[in-house]
């Protein structure tokens, strides 16, 4: 990792010699490592360090970008020299307003591990090795999965004065378990995230994944149609994410494309729903600030179920009165700024076993596959389940079912919510140092349209 | 020094060091990948962005994989990934099987890409006046409040060397361009691309690609479309014969083909992520996946495809391997490992997205062969049925069986005519009862190589630029029309 004092340099010599009205440079560094296991073996094993640098120049309102993965001085000059080329070849966009003037970031009560950063290939081999182990003592035929760590930092300067830089660790642990390969049946699931691998429990995840494989062998197919569900973390994960990329960002509203559009101040969910955007939450992981350097900032989506608010970057809260950035940004240049990076879904007062208890007839979901949005506006998703699935009746869990496919209005779904769960589990989003933050959630009406074969 | 000089300095560098360690196999690859993207919307330049992402990757199989790669490209650089790569391989080793790799005959080659213009070469400012005179032309009318253009491109110069011996050099150009539009009344949103959605057409070929999309010719032809889908009607639920353009066809195939034949999926190294595959090495050469008429190929050689090349990263020199054979299941893509493992042929599927990126089985160009109908005679001898184009949603198992699939715009057809514009189409099937309904496929004067820059796949994700050649077909007796409206 380069030091910040070494990255405040190259900012002070990248504003110094900028040729235009203002700069803005900001340089990531990752190093992860990752290891991978299939056929209860490891088969890719990767470790991945690189270095970028974007520099962003605006003359009047103009913008150009340009990247590069070196940061030699020649290399991050004749980087400042494209972008301010492109820039000057540009017409003028009236609806951008300039760079971020700095604002006070306060720092997270998150820590950073130094043992999840450099977490050797050695420890995650022994830590699948005891995977391995537990499954096949089970009778678990194969595991598949992959451990990683990752440790990342973010440096972002401009010559408005924002100056600032921030890292953080992260481990993963996701299993898959295949308990009757011969017969392609007994899927089960497991995972963990965490910012320290200590918090990892690897034991755990297998434990949990090899119960549903072998509980998840003799499926039986169930018709299409309105069903009662009860969704684990991993599945309601699914439908957050979704919601988010559909309709929190204010170039979603701006472009009239989110669900939220002429719905503020409406109850669009029941009332005990509450998501907000959150990184200073004890229980998630990122930044302290965005990829603008603008302090992340508590957005109260969903509040008590009525359409909220959405979260904004400079650009989006330039286009409205009295907005300002609400720290969302992300990369820029980019089509998908603003994004709420750290959705957080409130918890309830139920445990998954209690509101099994409580349903006569149900399907209990573990998680969501492969979802694709149908109509943003209508807010209507499909995907199918995956890696166990089972019948609810009167209050006990019976036969798996084939995986199912539904088809489903969210806002209607979430609408439907009928207990939440008391503990709420972390997933990341698989890029950018996003995370959500759900808790279980059982829907009293929920829409399969389709089955298949397994 | 010339640039290619030292890069080939290097990776001699690397592979030589490798080679004195002894492992079972190492191989070195550098990249030097230039991006262009540009963005104009609503009348504003979005975004410019010129990206260069230079590195390096090492693999070495010592008793187990080890891969390591990084930005620092210099031969302290290599043998920091060296070191790293070999205790990771070690690290490997401790709970892992024998890996044997497919024999492959050796290469010295130099591959480059044929174009006639660099995208990279054109002035910025005549990229900019077409994006915008084809932006403006979207608006068509006060209902539509979003307008797009976009375009990219890029450069991947390439140095691969293998303790095998092969030294491979590559310079591949892609490029490709679109616009969108957004309609809403208030009430519904509907939205139009062209030449499909997701950024548009993407192909193996220089900026004269970009300008045989004629983005300005048809701009206000798709305004026009995603204002009168505000008013249109419905898509009617039923089964119904389903006329797919290559706009949709191709992400059909892409999905219900490309990936279950993926070997590694097959195998279970995707299970937890991907998923596997419902075309299991019993199947081969037995299971009836489509219809007689249906022939579809593994072709990394196909002119223009996004998933062109001389050689695959694993230096398996380009070739066209068939997957399905008049309707039958006859083969798989392949990395070396899993070629090996099942006994069968190598395909030269052995892809990164960039030199940060392990090489995993990733499809180049899956193309559907023509067939001997036009689209005219495949309407024409339509009874009752729905035309859909241009890709919308898509979802499918981790098998890859149960699909279903949106577009952005369709068309009703009764008694051979085109009756009227459809919105929100969707269908839904199980992927080889689907393509054995398969009973017209237009020829080659219709037939079209698509390309989509965003194919997800490993961990960590990668997104990888594939092909998919097709003209339009006909498949019998479709749900269409899915979920509650």
């Amino acid at each position: 990792m380069v030091e910040r004092d070494e990255l405040e340099k190259l900012a002070e010599l990248v504003i110094k010699k900028k040729k235009v009205d203002e700069v803005e440079l900001r340089i990531s560094h990752s190093d992860s490592s990752l290891t991978r296991f299939a056929n209860s073996r490891i088969h890719q094993n990767v470790a991945q360090e690189s270095t970028s640098v974007s520099i962003r120049a605006i003359k009047g309102k103009r913008v150009g970008s340009a990247g590069v993965t070196n940061l030699d001085e020649k290399y991050v000059l004749s980087c400042l020299r494209n972008a301010e080329k492109i820039a000057g070849l540009q017409p003028e966009d009236p609806n951008f307003k300039g760079l971020p003037e700095p604002k006070e970031i306060k720092r997270a009560a998150k820590k950073y591990s130094e043992e999840t950063a450099k977490h050797p290939p050695e420890d995650k081999a022994n830590m699948v090795s005891n995977m391995i182990n537990y499954a096949d003592k089970r009778g678990v035929d194969r595991i598949y999965g992959a451990l990683a760590t990752v440790d990342s930092s973010i440096f972002i300067a401009n010559s408005n004065n924002v100056s600032c830089w921030d890292k953080f660790s992260r481990a993963d642990l996701s299993t898959t378990v295949i308990a009757d390969w011969d017969k392609d049946r007994g899927f089960g699931r497991g995972e963990a995230c965490s910012g320290d691998i200590k918090n990892i429990d690897h034991m755990n995840v297998i434990e949990k994944a090899v119960d549903k494989g072998l509980n998840n062998l003799d499926t039986v197919s169930v018709d299409p149609g309105e069903y009662t569900v009860i969704l684990e973390p991993m599945a309601v994960n699914s439908l957050v994410l979704y919601l988010s990329m559909m309709g929190f960002s204010a170039k979603a509203v701006q472009e009239q494309r989110s669900f939220m559009n002429g719905k503020f101040g409406d109850r669009i969910m029941d009332e005990r729903i509450n998501i907000v955007d959150d990184a200073y939450d004890i229980n998630t992981l990122g930044y302290n600030f965005d990829f603008e350097g603008m302090p992340k900032q508590r957005v109260d989506m969903i509040k008590d179920g009525i359409a909220n608010a959405v979260v904004y970057d400079t650009y989006t809260a330039g286009k409205e009165e009295d907005k300002e950035s609400t720290g969302h940004a992300l990369p820029m240049p980019s089509s998908m700024s603003p994004f709420p990076l750290n959705p957080i879904m409130e918890g309830g007062d139920s445990s998954v076993q209690e509101m099994i208890d409580e349903t006569d007839k149900g399907i209990l979901i573990t998680r969501f596959n492969y979802c694709g949005i149908i109509h943003p506006v209508k807010s209507i998703v499909t995907g199918l389940t995956r890696d166990g699935t089972w019948l609810i009746e009167n209050g006990e869990v019976k036969d798996p079912v084939k995986n199912l496919r539904f088809t489903q209005n969210l806002l209607d779904a979430f609408d439907s919510v009928d207990l939440i769960g008391k503990q709420q589990e972390l997933f990341s989003m698989g890029y950018i140092a996003g995370h959500v933050l759900c808790p279980a959630l059982k829907i009293s009406e929920f829409n399969f349209t389709g089955g298949t074969e397994f | 020094m010339h640039a290619g000089a030292n890069m080939q300095e290097l990776v001699e560098y690397g592979v030589h060091k490798m080679d004195d360690l002894g492992p079972d196999y190492a191989d070195i690859r550098i990249s030097d990948i230039s991006k262009q993207n540009i963005s104009v919307k609503n009348g504003s330049v979005e975004s410019i962005k010129d990206d260069i992402s230079r590195g390096l990757g090492v693999r070495i199989l010592n008793g187990g994989w080890g891969f390591a790669s990084t930005s620092d490209l210099t031969k302290t650089g290599i043998d920091v990934a060296i070191h790293r790569a070999m205790k990771i391989a070690k690290a490997s080793a401790m709970a892992t099987s024998k890996v044997e790799l497919a024999e492959i005959d050796i290469h010295h080659d130099k591959y480059v890409s044929e174009f006639k213009k660099d995208p990279f070469q054109e002035p910025l400012e005549e990229k900019l006046e077409l994006l915008l005179e084809a932006e403006k032309r979207l608006k068509v009318d006060d209902a539509i409040k979003v307008t797009n253009a976009t375009l990219l491109a890029w450069r991947f110069k390439k140095w691969f060397a293998s303790t095998e011996g092969a030294n491979i050099e590559q310079d591949i150009i892609q490029c490709g361009a679109g616009v969108n539009v957004t309609a809403s009344d208030g009430n519904d949103v509907q939205k139009r691309s062209y030449p499909n959605s997701f950024g548009g057409v993407f192909h193996s070929e220089g900026y004269e690609f970009i300008e045989s999309l004629e983005l300005i010719e048809n701009a206000e032809r798709v305004g026009k479309e995603a204002v009168e889908l505000l008013d249109a009607k419905q898509c009617p639920s039923g089964d119904m014969d389903l006329i797919l353009d290559p706009g949709q066809l191709a992400l059909q195939i892409h999905e219900s083909c490309g990936h279950p034949t993926e070997l590694d999926r097959v195998l279970g190294t995707e299970a937890s992520y991907a998923g596997t595959s419902f075309m299991t090495p019993d199947m081969l050469n037995e299971l009836k996946y489509g219809s007689k008429i249906v022939d579809l190929v593994n072709d990394a050689t196909a002119p223009k495809g996004l998933g062109t090349f001389g050689y695959d990263d694993e230096g398996v020199k380009a070739r066209k391997v068939d997957l399905v054979r008049n309707g039958l299941f006859v083969g798989y893509q392949s990395s070396r490992e899993d070629a090996a493992r099942l006994g069968v042929e190598v395909s030269g599927n052995m892809r990164a997205q960039g030199w940060i990126n392990l090489p995993l089985v990733r499809m180049n160009n899956i193309n559907l062969e023509p067939g001997d109908w036009s689209r005219e005679e495949i309407i024409e001898e339509t009874k009752e049925g729905v035309i859909m184009d241009t890709i919308k949603s898509w979802s499918i198992d981790d098998k890859r069986l149960n699909f279903q699939f949106g577009t952005e715009i369709g068309y009703l057809v009764k008694d051979g005519e085109i009756k009227q514009m459809i919105k929100n189409p969707t269908y839904t099937g199980i992927t080889y009862e689907f393509w054995r309904n398969c009973n017209a496929i237009a020829g080659e004067d219709e037939w079209k190589m698509h390309g989509f820059p965003n194919c997800g796949k490993g961990e960590p994700p990668q997104s990888m630029r594939v092909g998919h050649g097709c003209a339009p077909a006909r498949f019998r007796g479709i749900r269409v029309g899915v979920g509650k409206w």
